[in-house]
């Protein structure tokens, strides 16, 4: 459950419009930054590291991205995602030279070490199933991006049951 | 016999490495093979690939190392983890 406490309403773009990465980017920090979710510094700190270090990430039949930065630049843990009309091209995070069509975006502003691994578990977690990915395209509002992280659990122990 | 020291790497190594070396520590312990694992920066690496025996990293390797370096970026997708599994366990046992 870690990880839908991070999820914010505000912090929850759906159809969002972006040009391009630079212009993804500075929409969900503008948002974080008014919120008081990350310091100033943040913006620089995401789009210096993704471009050193991309976290673009093929998947099955879809592609997403998790940019982040160091803590310091963050004030308040939060995961901002995006959910974008028109893809945008991120670098794949194991290789520089490909790059992939992404529409569904996680920004994670993580700055405790103790509540992190759990947080990103259940990201993965998410991620890796396709049917989740789907869920979260179609979804239509906030409440329905949070029930598919919070059903996670649920999933977990209908595998335990099959096993 | 000696236990092997596994560097897990990311760009930041705060948050990709922290899976990794999550989904390491339980692979170790049910392969019953006691190894060390030293989570870093990419950064960091080259100045202690000396003291290691294997570079894990979620992130594109910036130079060659003297020592075998995997791409561990199936462990957060999801796919090709068993493959990466075997790949190395095979390699800590060379």
């Amino acid at each position: 459950m870690e990880a839908a406490l991070l999820i914010k309403k505000q912090l929850v773009h759906l159809n969002m419009q972006a040009a391009n990465q630079k212009d993804l980017f500075k929409q969900m920090f503008r948002q974080a930054l008014h919120l008081g979710y990350v310091k100033s510094s943040f913006l620089k700190g995401v789009m210096e590291r993704e471009a050193v270090f991309p976290t673009g990430l093929k998947l099955n039949n879809y592609s997403i991205a998790i940019p982040h930065t160091d803590p310091e630049h963050v004030v308040e843990q939060f995961i901002g995602i995006a959910i974008l009309d028109t893809p945008v091209s991120f670098a794949l995070m194991d290789d520089h030279s490909k790059t992939t069509d992404v529409k569904l975006v996680f920004l994670l502003g993580l700055n405790q070490p103790h509540s992190q691994l759990e947080i990103l578990q259940e990201l993965m977690q998410v991620i890796q199933m396709e049917e989740n990915l789907e869920r979260l395209l179609t979804a239509s509002d906030c409440e329905q991006i949070k029930f598919v992280f919070e059903s996670i659990h649920i999933q977990e122990k209908q595998e335990v049951k099959k096993e | 016999m000696n236990r092997k020291r596994i560097i897990v790497a990311c760009g930041a190594g705060i948050a990709t490495s922290t899976v990794v070396l999550d989904h390491l520590e339980e692979l170790f312990a049910k392969e019953r093979q006691l190894v060390e694992l030293i989570q870093c920066k990419i950064s960091e690496v080259a100045s202690m690939q000396d003291e290691a025996d294997l570079i894990i990293s979620t992130t594109i390797l910036p130079t060659v190392y003297k020592i075998p370096a995997v791409s561990a970026t199936a462990y957060i997708s999801g796919i090709g983890m068993e493959k990466l599994d075997r790949e190395i366990i095979r390699i800590i046992n060379l």
